[in-house]
């Protein structure tokens, strides 16, 4: 059990620098994500800790002690690999084993230690097998198994889950989330897929070309996007951007675009008429049918119906406003509707975004989540739509 | 990996087919084929020979079929590969006397060279003692191109004057000074891998027994075991401890460096030495090194010769014995020599043409009682000599002189040795 | 069905030409060879057009293993025995820890390699040529202390008469039960954690009881022969066996190296984050693992130990029977003494050692298959 605390750690390969000066703290017991696409860093980063990879700058400190200079073995990391990395030649029992075997632990110890993980990990038929005969899943286990048998300070998961099939992922998350709860030790999960961030993560740091673009639960994350890029990384399908300028209209204050006109909450700061700005918007905030009722009549308009797609509880719905605007929503149950067919649409511009075309950042003051109809439960809303989403990949 | 070693298993068999060169089919009339092991050094002596017939038949296409490798071992296998596969050479080279006879004659494999031997009056010019032992009862079997000396010992005078000895005359006087050798840091006898132990083997017994009852060895007359043959190895065993340790390692060449450089005072080896210090080390004979017969065998000449004979069934026979009419002849022989570094089988032969040490050669060849050399193929056939190389390992290790004398018998009596 | 069936024809007439093929020149010749095993064939007019064979069963193998004339063909084995077991050792471990040098991927990896790769395209011609001058009693290697101002090594590496673990050959059969009981307790000892009853049981009690009773019983034995023949590891072989694994280990480098790059970096990277060290590393995860290469490496120089031929050719030369070798043997008996038979039953027994180390691996293989 510790914290882990990364001080403007730097990798260079050669002059190339994959990760620039990232700070982090990583509280005790705390399951952290790293997510990015592929070449941000999360990997190297991960592997820093584990001491596979020399750090360039910066300190790295598992518990008190900065690791900078410790070797991999004697930092009490464990680490789970993509490919599982289990030994082909050792049996279950023997590659669980290993580390107690290598740390020089009496035999029965071993014995005792690797059956309750075996247990644990529903792996006790297989314990006499190779690797070879075990299926992706138990392979998947036996890792884990490993790791679980040293009682590390840290757990590692380098993208442990993608090598597996879409069903067994859900599962094993499941599974993985369980044994988070049960043991408690600080772990850090690299992984590219946002929805095992958004289910996995007590905080979720999102990453792109090595630097942290941001650090946050999932809500925060999901809701609180502070830039573009993790605006439309977050979430599936991403959020809708729309770019307008700050106006008033009959003395309301909002957003116009070329032919339409998005209010916003009137306690929003630091804006001015003229001003520029992206206008972000999740599908999830579009409403249409029996929903409509809790949205304000003026925040509704006609839409016409550009296409339907049903995802088994939800529907996504290609929409266009004002012959300008395309947007996506995301909607509670299945909707059919003729394409060109008009519909009622209401936006909960409560959740919108703003953010500076320029910098993409997002505009300080946001919208808040208190006062809307949705806000009070977003977690489990959000934990309900991905599941759905992975049942129809 | 099975397949691979069942080829290695039966190269044996395969060897007949990996072996013969590309040969015409049908016989253009006019062809010869040669076969032999001598490339290298003793190639331009068979060149020699070979343009002497190119003059004589312009139009016949020599074919020189040589496969190379240590005193033909090589060569050897590759001839019998091609005899049992029914594809002899028009002619081959061969150590003259039993070494051809136990393994060809024997095989009914060869032609008698008698009328040959009579037509070209060879009869008369090559040595009596000569023609009995590369005959049999039956017939003259080959042809001896050259003949060398297998019993000389050689030194270098000046370091012999510098040590204060002598060339001793014979064993008796060798284990005498061999001490005083010895005790200067000199190994007495220099010797090299096992094949030079059986060829200073027959020296010693030649010694020990006298030209008579060497040859009374081989016709059977004079047992193995008999206590003048088991003496015979006593003294072999005695003048083994003169010699170098690390003989088993060592080529003859380099045994003969170290008499050259000092190192040893002498060395017995047959008279290509001097071929190899004359021209290779670039020693003059007489001064630069010199030889004499080795100890107590003065007045013996112990014979070693390459022949070439006829083989039954040879595709082009005419010109196979237009062949041994060259070699035979007096300006084959000596064109061919001075060039190998041996003398000419013939008595009669030009001396003008050769160098100091085989002018002395001839002179004894043609007076000396002549003997032939076992470690070269003369008086027994390959069998034994095959086996006599596992009895000479056996004394090496043992040095025990009854058990050699009996073993001797055994393989005599396997090999048909005197029958 | 019927499309099996036709498949199988074509797949047989496509394999046809190679199998007659190899059951003519492979197997035909090895029925051959042990057929003239069994006869007379040989001596005094062997080579005639149409020479007198007779059969005389296995007189021929009688004959080498306790013949009084045999017993440089005893040595040979004895030496081949040697030579296959130090070549195995010596190349397979300094290949595998050249391996395990490189592995680690030091400044030149790439040229360090191919100098470690090159004695393997040498001819043993050659390469048994270069040895022997550098094994010559007062040259070569043993002066080489005198350039660290030692005095020169006196090691007579291929002249030497020594030899050591002599035993009697009269004593073969006991000595061969020994070897059996020592296996037996060896693979006994192995087994003994997986499975302790069933070691006990089948290998240890039996491997004890055998060497038990041959200790005790071991005069009642019959002898291999009427007198007493010492057999041993001759010195002179060492300078050979020295030749031969610098001339291989460079050949077992390159199947280690490639098998150890071929495992991924995640195993050495799990196995230090398990608290394993470089070398529990290669001892526990990466050398089990090339256990297939091992396997291999072992056939392959088995088998190249079985056919030593040249090499001793050049450095000791044909007739050295300290340094002899069964090949050796097999070619001066059957082409130099004429003795086609006897050559014929060395080239067999040589085919029967050869089969004892193919022959497991090829059944062990063909039960992996099957497993699958």
């Amino acid at each position: 059990m510790a914290k882990v605390e990364l001080k403007s750690v730097v990798k260079r390969f050669g002059d190339v620098r994959v990760v620039h000066g990232i700070d982090l703290e990583i509280a005790d017991n705390e399951f952290i994500v790293l997510v990015g696409p592929s070449g941000c860093g999360k990997s190297t980063i991960l592997r820093m800790v584990a001491g596979l990879e020399s750090i360039s700058d910066g300190e790295i400190y598992i518990g008190d002690r900065c690791v900078n200079e410790v070797d991999p073995k004697s930092r009490n990391v464990a680490m789970v690999f993509q490919n599982y990395a289990l030994y082909p030649h050792m049996t279950v029992h023997d590659n669980m084993g290993f580390s107690l075997d290598m740390a020089k632990r009496p035999q029965k110890e071993i014995n005792e230690k690797v059956r309750k993980a075996a247990s644990m990990l529903e792996l006790e038929p297989y314990l006499d097998r190779k690797p070879e005969a075990l299926s992706g899943g138990q392979r998947q286990r036996v890792a884990m198994g490993r790791a679980i048998v040293r009682q590390p300070d840290v757990f590692l998961f380098d993208e442990p889950l993608s090598n597996l099939d879409a069903q067994l992922r859900t599962q094993m998350r499941m599974e993985l989330k369980k044994l988070h709860m049960k043991f408690s030790t600080t772990t850090i999960y690299v992984t590219h897929d946002q929805i095992e961030a958004m289910t996995l993560a007590d905080r979720i740091v999102i990453l792109k070309d090595g630097l942290i673009q941001q650090v946050g639960t999932p809500v925060e994350v999901y809701e609180k996007p502070a830039n573009v890029f993790v605006a439309q990384f977050i979430g599936n399908p991403p959020m809708n951007i729309l770019e307008g300028t700050v106006a008033r209209d009959q003395g309301r204050l909002g957003v116009r675009t070329k032919r339409s006109f998005f209010p916003l909450q009137e306690d929003r700061k630091n804006l001015w008429e003229g001003q520029k700005v992206l206008f972000g918007l999740r599908p999830d905030a579009i409403k249409i049918g029996d929903s409509l009722n809790r949205i304000p009549p003026e925040w509704r308009c006609t839409a016409q119906v550009e296409l339907t797609e049903i995802l088994g509880g939800q529907s996504l719905l290609d929409l266009v406003v004002d012959d300008e605007i395309s947007l996506i929503a995301e909607v509670e149950g299945r909707v059919q509707m003729q394409a060109g067919s008009s519909v009622e649409v209401g936006f909960c511009f409560d959740r919108v975004v703003l953010f500076d075309p320029e910098t993409e950042e997002a505009l300080s003051s946001v919208a808040q989540l208190e006062g809307t109809a949705e806000g009070t439960t977003p977690e489990r809303d959000i934990a309900h739509k991905k599941e759905i989403e992975v049942h129809t990949n | 990996m099975l397949k691979k070693l069942g080829i290695a298993v039966c190269a044996s068999a395969m060897l007949t087919a990996g072996a013969i060169p590309a040969q015409a089919a049908d016989k253009v009339a006019d062809e010869l084929e040669i076969f032999s092991w001598w490339a290298g050094d003793e190639g331009p002596a068979l060149e020699a020979l070979i343009d002497i017939h190119g003059k004589k038949f312009p139009k016949v296409d020599v074919v020189n079929a040589t496969v190379t490798g240590g005193s033909g071992v090589n060569a050897k296998a590759v001839l019998k590969t091609r005899m049992l596969g029914g594809n002899p050479p028009d002619s081959f080279q061969v150590h003259a006397g039993q070494e051809l006879i136990g393994t060809w004659v024997k095989a009914d494999r060869m032609e008698d060279l008698t009328p040959l031997f009579e037509q070209e009056g060879w009869m008369d010019v090559f040595p009596e003692g000569l023609v009995k032992l590369i005959g049999t009862d039956d017939g003259i079997w080959s042809v001896p191109v050259n003949i060398h000396r297998s019993n000389v010992m050689w030194y270098v005078p000046d370091n012999l004057n510098k040590w204060g000895v002598r060339p001793p005359q014979n064993w008796e006087e060798f284990i005498e000074i061999a001490p005083k050798l010895k005790a200067q840091g000199v190994v007495p006898l220099a010797l090299a891998q096992n094949w030079t132990a059986n060829h200073l083997w027959e020296s010693v017994a030649l010694a020990s027994l006298g030209a008579e009852k060497w040859d009374k060895l081989w016709t059977g007359e004079l047992p193995f075991n008999s206590p003048e043959a088991v003496a015979a190895w006593d003294l072999f065993g005695k003048v083994l401890d003169y010699t170098n340790t690390d003989a088993s390692s060592l080529s003859w060449q380099q045994a003969t460096d170290m008499v050259v450089d000092g190192r040893a005072a002498f060395n017995v080896m047959g008279d290509w030495a001097a071929g190899y210090m004359s021209t290779t080390k670039k020693l003059k004979p007489g001064t630069g090194f010199g030889w004499v017969a080795s100890p107590g065998t003065n007045g013996q000449f112990m014979f070693l010769a390459d022949s070439f004979g006829l083989p039954k069934k040879s595709p082009n026979r005419d010109q196979a014995i237009e062949w041994l009419k060259i070699l035979g002849s007096k300006d084959g022989s000596d064109a061919f020599n001075p060039l190998k570094g041996s003398i000419s089988a013939r008595t009669d032969s030009d001396l003008s043409k050769y160098n100091d040490y085989a002018k002395s050669a001839s002179k004894d060849f043609s007076h000396d009682r002549i003997v032939g050399s076992l470690a070269h193929g003369v008086t027994a056939n390959e069998g034994f000599m095959n086996d006599f190389a596992t009895v000479m390992e056996m004394y090496l290790k043992t040095r025990n002189s009854d058990a050699a004398g009996k073993a001797m018998v055994s393989i005599a009596m396997k090999n048909k040795i005197g029958q | 069905m019927r499309e099996v069936s036709r498949d199988r024809i074509k797949a047989f007439l496509t394999l046809l030409p190679s199998i007659v093929l190899i059951g003519i020149f492979v197997y035909g010749f090895i029925g051959n060879t042990i057929w003239i095993s069994l006869t007379d064939w040989g001596g005094v007019g062997a080579l005639a057009e149409d020479p007198q064979i007779s059969y005389i069963g296995f007189q021929n193998y009688v004959d080498l293993f306790t013949g009084f004339l045999e017993g440089r063909f005893r040595q040979d084995l004895v030496n081949a025995v040697y030579y296959s077991v130090l070549l195995l050792a010596g190349a397979v471990g300094l290949g595998m820890f050249i391996a395990i040098l490189l592995d680690r991927k030091p400044m030149g990896e790439d040229f360090l390699r191919t100098i470690f790769l090159y004695p393997m395209s040498l001819s043993f011609i050659v390469s048994g040529t270069i040895w022997r001058w550098l094994l010559a009693p007062q040259g070569g290697v043993n002066i080489l202390p005198t350039y660290a101002g030692m005095e020169p090594l006196s090691f007579q590496w291929l002249a030497s008469k020594e030899s050591v673990l002599l035993f009697n050959w009269q004593n073969l059969l006991g000595i061969i039960l020994y070897i059996a009981a020592f296996i037996l307790i060896i693979v006994g000892l192995l087994g003994l954690k997986r499975d302790p009853n069933r070691a006990m049981k089948r290998w240890i009690l039996p491997g004890v009881i055998i060497g038990a009773i041959v200790w005790l019983f071991g005069d009642l034995l019959p002898q291999a022969m009427i007198m007493e023949e010492m057999h041993g590891l001759n010195l002179a072989t060492l300078g050979i066996i020295l030749a031969t694994v610098w001339q291989y280990s460079g050949y077992t480098m390159a199947l280690y190296l490639a098998g150890f790059n071929g495992i991924s970096q995640d195993l050495r990277h799990a196995a230090m984050l398990d608290g394993a060290s470089e070398w529990d590393y290669y001892r526990r995860i990466a050398i089990p693992m090339l256990k297939p290469i091992t396997i291999s490496a072992v056939i392959i120089l088995s088998h190249i130990s079985l056919k030593m031929f040249d090499l001793i050719f050049a450095m000791t030369g044909p007739d050295n029977a300290e340094t002899g070798h069964p090949a050796l043997n097999m070619y001066l008996t059957t082409f130099r003494a004429n003795d086609f038979a006897k050559g014929a039953a060395i080239a067999i027994v040589l085919f029967m050692v050869a089969a004892m180390f193919i022959i497991p691996y090829l059944i062990s293989s063909y039960r992996q298959q099957k497993g699958e």
